[in-house]
C-alpha cells in the first residue's frame, strides 16, 4: 500500500531578530521541529509568505498551524492569517514567561539561563498544543501529568518549507496551473485499493487531496473533475 | 560616534530551515554587536512582513544591507516591498563559494565553520558599511 504522508502540523516562529525573545522563538520552534514532535511537524520561514510563492502562501491552508512569536507585534500571528491562513493556535513568549513568572531574556545572538528556561517552556508548550491539534490527548494527559514527552517517528524526515520532501503533481485546473502536494501517492494508494475511476471515487479523491492541499471552496468541483481524470490516466499508465 | 548620521540598516533572512539561514542571522549580529554597532542598526524581518511602521521608515530613511540565507532573498524583496532601497544585496551563497573550506552545518547550533563563514561575511559587509557611512574610522565603534 503506497504509504501516505502523514498530516503534520504547520509552526511559524517570528524569528525576531532585533529581541532575545525572538531567538527563544526559532530555538523552541526547532526542538518541537527535531526533537520533541519529529515527524509530525513542520515549519516555514516567515518571510516566504510574502517573498514565496502560491505554494508557501498556502501553508496555513494546507496545515493546521501553530505561530509563535516573541513580543506583542505578534508578526508571526498577524503575518499568517494576512498572507496564508488563521492559525489554529499562537502563543507569544512574552506572555508566556510571565505566565511562569520567568525574568526576560536577554543575549539574542547567545541566550542567558532564562532566556534557556524559555526556549524549555516555549517548545513544551508547543509540543503541547501540537498533540491537541492533532487530536491525542492520551499525549497530552501524559504531558500535563509530567510524563516524559515522547520523541515521535525518529526515521521521519524533518522539513523546512511547506510540501518539501513529499512528492507533488503539476495539474492545471481551471486554466490554471496548480501543484498538488502528495497526489502521486493519494492515486497510487487508490489503484492499490482497486478503486475505480468514476464518480464514486472523485469525492474521497478530493477529500485526500485537501489533506496536504488548499482547494477554494468554490473551485472544488473543477478540482474533482481534474483529479478525477489523473486517476483515470494514472491507471491507465499502470503496467 | 557616529555624530547624529542616520545608522545603516541591517536585514538578514530569518532563515529557519537551512544552515545559511543562520550565518546569515550569526552575520548581522557579528556585524551590528561587534564590529560596527555605532553605525548599523538590526532590523527584524518579520515585522517588515507585518509592515510594522517603525521598521519600514527606517528601511525607507536609510541605506539598507540585505543578508540572505538562500536564492529566494527574502530580505531583499521585502526591504523593497516595504519602500526601502537596498544599498547592497548580500547572499551568504556567494560568500561560500569563495570559502568553501567553511562549509556550515547545523541551524539551532550553528558549528564552528558555520561560525567562522559569518565572520568572514561580517568583515566584509563592515567594509561596505564603512563606505555608506563614509569610512570615517572614528565612526566604526568596536573592535572591527
Amino acid at each position: 500500500m503506497a504509504n501516505l504522508p502523514q498530516r503534520k502540523v504547520g509552526i511559524v516562529a517570528c524569528s525576531g531578530e532585533e529581541l532575545a525573545e525572538g531567538t527563544v522563538t526559532r530555538l523552541a520552534t526547532l526542538k518541537v521541529l527535531h526533537e520533541l514532535r519529529r515527524g509530525e511537524t513542520v515549519t516555514i520561514c516567515l518571510p516566504l509568505f510574502l517573498a514565496g510563492n502560491e505554494g508557501n502562501r498556502n501553508f496555513a491552508r494546507s496545515h493546521p498551524t501553530i505561530t509563535v512569536d516573541g513580543c506583542d507585534l505578534k508578526c508571526a500571528a498577524h503575518g499568517t492569517e494576512m498572507y496564508s491562513g488563521k492559525p489554529a493556535a499562537s502563543i507569544v513568549v512574552s506572555d508566556l514567561l510571565a505566565e511562569h513568572g520567568i525574568a526576560k531574556p536577554e543575549g539574542r545572538r547567545c541566550l542567558n539561563d532564562a532566556g534557556k528556561r524559555a526556549v524549555e517552556i516555549t517548545a513544551q508548550r508547543l509540543a503541547a498544543l501540537v498533540d491537541e491539534v492533532l487530536g491525542k490527548p492520551e499525549r497530552v494527559a501524559a504531558a500535563d501529568a509530567g510524563g516524559a514527552q515522547e520523541s515521535a517517528k525518529d526515521s521521519e524526515v524533518v522539513t523546512c518549507s511547506c510540501g518539501s520532501g513529499i512528492p507533488a503533481k503539476k495539474l492545471e485546473v481551471a486554466g490554471q496551473p496548480v501543484e498538488v502536494v502528495a497526489l502521486p501517492l493519494i492515486l497510487d494508494r487508490l489503484r492499490e485499493a482497486h478503486r475505480q475511476p468514476n464518480e464514486a471515487v472523485a469525492q474521497d479523491l478530493l477529500e485526500m487531496v485537501k489533506i496536504y492541499n488548499y482547494v477554494p471552496p468554490e473551485a472544488e468541483a473543477a478540482w474533482r473533475d481534474v483529479l478525477v481524470k489523473e486517476y483515470a490516466a494514472h491507471c491507465a499508465r499502470e503496467v | 560616534m557616529n555624530d547624529g548620521k542616520r545608522k545603516v540598516v541591517v536585514v538578514p533572512c530569518s532563515g529557519i530551515g537551512k544552515s545559511f539561514g543562520s550565518v546569515a542571522r550569526e552575520a548581522g549580529y557579528e556585524l551590528c554587536d561587534e564590529l560596527r554597532p555605532e553605525t548599523t542598526q538590526l532590523v527584524a524581518l518579520s515585522k517588515l512582513v507585518l509592515g510594522e511602521e517603525q521598521a519600514r521608515d527606517r528601511v525607507r530613511q536609510s541605506a539598507a544591507i540585505t543578508i540572505d540565507g538562500c536564492k529566494l532573498m527574502c530580505a531583499a524583496k521585502l526591504v523593497k516591498h516595504n519602500g526601502g532601497k537596498v544599498a547592497r544585496e548580500l547572499a551568504v551563497l556567494d560568500v561560500y563559494r569563495r570559502h568553501k573550506d567553511l562549509k556550515a552545518d547545523g541551524i539551532a547550533e550553528l558549528n564552528a565553520e558555520g561560525k567562522q563563514l559569518a565572520r568572514v561575511m561580517a568583515e566584509e559587509i563592515a567594509a561596505v558599511v564603512d563606505d555608506l557611512t563614509g569610512g570615517d574610522a572614528a565612526n566604526r565603534g568596536g573592535h572591527g
